[in-house]
């Protein structure tokens, strides 16, 4: 256990240089994208026959805020301000803390995100089992080529295509966002029921999207597993095949859980194209926003939580590695 | 079950497997017996059907190849060919033993060898586990292990001659009689190749076994073997007590072998290699003697007529010329 204590530590210390390395990076490069909001606001107010001070007065309380200082001691400011998870306020949503605006659109991006991919692991590495062990029949051929064909069509048109079919064309799905308003926010049937009703299209297409990929994975990799020796010695030590089928699928998993991981990581901002197709207010359609409002500390909040997820990934799958796998758990190389 | 050690006798075995060029066999019409209680060896080169031959005497041939004909009956069990399903999983490793090349990772990486052992058991409907990992320590000690730690190891954990014996010791430790031994020196340093078939010797004969080394190497058979077989193109070309065969070869290809060996002693150059190359499954000539683009003393029949095993004394020997200058 000593081993994982160590490598937890030294993965958080890598983790964290990493986080601050990416914020300096994108404090400095989201600043340097021309059109700044404030300047701007201040800017037409003079134009329009207002003195400086006063359209700096007017601007302050538009926003709710005022930058001040150099840009090197905003800097300051800023690092300082995320060891207490600050990460400045939005211009756009009149001044609000991002960390909030942030929390409040994940729950959009996360759950959707997790449960598609969840689903699409577990029905593809099933899936991709059967299309190994009967690869070479009927049922094989289809499972890989459902996979081939859903693998290669990106998220976005099957986003459209669902879209089309069950929200346009027959109607009998919702596309219009993540709750009717009609309900009341809370612990209700009426407010879960339209949460679950209308997050079906937007997790199908994510579920969609990925089950290709699992079970082409799942597939090679038991493809693999059932040529290794072990597998025929194990036959030949007369093992049951239940047993068998164990070892074959915890084998063959394992390099699975990585992408898995990683993955989960990914996919936090990779939700742009659905949320839009199915107006979800969520990371994705977050970021869009805030680069086409130039909302600096916005834009500098989501790349940031983007990063951080696919560090937290990687942190979790090498740690899940040295869970399940003996020969990294050892610390020693692995020899396949 | 009993004391005695079982005989198995491989009767005109055929073991053919499935190409774009139609089937094709890879042991052809082989017929050997294991007495009961001997070491048998079967030399061959890489290619000449003697892996083939091996995991038939489990009827373990892989897809595509299956045996296509003849028989292996073992004592107490029957013809293995004729066994499927339950029987025959139940049959490998309680009857027959099987020992993978040490280079091979027969041991399943996520799992200790402890753990594995009581799969073992469980699929074998073993109640006294307790009794089993005991039976397991000892061979392992017998073999000079830690029992307690290799059973707590992993396979990365362990090195090539260890593995080796855990192989030995999975292979027995169900009270197997016959037990085969697939290259059960290759990859190995040539001091624990020497342990390792003392190992084998020793257990081979403390627990009454059967027993077929198959090898490349001569050296390994001479050690071990009571009798040898030689295998080339699928074939058994000659068979006989280990020293005979190795002291006075009488079939071209197994003197070639021989001479092939460099000696410790004398000139380096007295070691002949065997001109051309063995034929792969596709080469295999359809009729005729298999051995014959090799050999020295080709006739005219050896095109056409496929030698068979002639029994001399104590040796068979599958050769037109060896048999014609006997009648002679």
């Amino acid at each position: 256990m000593t081993v994982i204590a160590r490598r937890l530590a030294g993965h958080l210390a890598r983790g964290l240089v990493m986080i601050l390395v990416v914020a300096t990076i994108s404090f400095f490069i989201v600043r340097s994208i021309p059109g700044d909001p404030v300047a701007a606001n201040v800017q037409k107010l003079i134009e329009q026959g207002m003195a400086p001070q006063a359209a700096e007065q007017a601007t302050r309380v538009l926003y709710g805020f005022q930058p001040k200082g150099t840009l090197w001691e905003q800097y300051v400011d800023y690092m300082g301000g995320l060891f207490t998870f600050d990460l400045g306020q939005s211009v756009t949503h009149a001044g609000a803390p991002v960390t909030d605006v942030l929390a409040d659109a994940a729950k959009w991006t996360v759950l959707p995100v997790l449960a598609g991919t969840l689903l699409s692991f577990l029905v593809g590495i099933v899936m991709g089992v059967y299309a190994a062990i009967r690869r070479s029949g009927k049922l094989g051929d289809v499972l890989a080529i459902s996979g081939s064909l859903l693998h290669g069509v990106p998220q976005y048109v099957l986003g459209l295509l669902l879209s089309a079919i069950f929200a346009t064309l027959i109607p009998i799905l919702p596309a219009d966002g993540p709750v009717d308003i009609l309900f009341e926010p809370g612990f209700n049937a009426g407010y879960i029921g339209s949460l679950v009703e209308h997050a079906v299209l937007p997790v199908a297409t994510y579920a969609l999207a990925a089950y290709g990929g699992w079970i082409l994975a799942m597939k090679s990799s038991v493809v693999t597993v059932l040529g290794d020796d072990f597998i025929l010695a194990a036959e030949l030590r007369g093992m049951k095949r239940s047993i068998i089928f164990r070892y074959i699928a915890r084998n063959a998993i394992l390099p699975l859980f990585t992408i898995l991981a990683l993955s989960l990581g990914l996919l936090l901002g990779g939700a742009v194209f659905i949320e839009r197709i199915f107006n979800y207010p969520g990371l994705g359609l977050l970021l869009i926003e805030s680069i086409t409002m130039r909302d600096y500390a916005l834009m500098g909040g989501a790349f940031l939580i983007i990063t951080v997820s696919i560090i937290v990934a990687n942190i979790i799958a090498d740690l899940f590695y040295s869970v399940i796998d003996p020969r990294v758990r050892s610390g020693e190389e692995v020899s396949a | 079950m009993s004391k005695q050690a079982p005989g198995v006798r491989i009767d005109g075995l055929t073991v053919v497997y499935k190409t774009p060029a139609g089937e094709l066999p890879a042991v052809r019409d082989v017929s050997l017996t294991l007495e009961p209680g001997s070491i048998t060896g079967i030399v061959g080169e890489s290619g000449s059907g003697k892996s083939t031959l091996a995991l038939s005497l489990l009827n373990a041939v892989q897809p595509p190849g299956r045996i296509s004909a003849g028989s292996v009956e073992i004592d107490g069990l029957g013809d293995v060919v004729g066994l499927g399903g339950e029987q025959l999983r139940k049959a490998r490793g309680r009857h027959i033993g099987y020992v993978f090349q040490a280079a091979q990772n027969s041991l399943n990486p996520l799992k200790t060898v402890g753990k594995q052992l009581l799969d073992l058991g469980r699929s074998h409907g073993v109640d006294d586990l307790r009794g089993l990992v005991r039976e397991a320590k000892e061979l392992l000690g017998r073999m000079g292990l830690d029992g307690a730690r290799v059973l707590d190891s992993h396979q990365h954990e362990l090195s090539g001659g260890m593995r080796q014996r855990v192989g030995i010791m999975l292979a027995l430790v169900l009270n197997a009689h016959v037990v085969v031994l697939d290259e059960p020196t290759t990859a190995l340093d040539m001091i624990t190749q020497a342990n390792i078939l003392k190992i084998v010797r020793e257990v081979h004969a403390e627990r009454g076994l059967t027993t077929l080394v198959i090898t490349h190497d001569i050296g390994v058979v001479a050690e071990v073997a009571d009798r040898l077989a030689v295998m080339y193109g699928g074939r058994l070309v000659e068979q006989g007590p280990t020293r005979e065969v190795l002291g006075s070869p009488r079939h071209p290809y197994t003197r070639g072998l021989i001479k092939a060996i460099p000696r410790l002693v004398g000139d380096i150059d007295e070691a002949r290699a065997l001109p051309g190359r063995p034929p792969t499954l596709a080469t295999v000539p359809k009729q005729g003697c298999v051995f014959r683009e090799r050999c020295a003393l080709r006739m005219d029949v050896c095109d056409d007529v496929d030698p068979e095993a002639v029994l001399q004394g104590t040796r068979t020997v599958a050769c037109h010329a060896v048999t014609v200058k006997e009648h002679a």
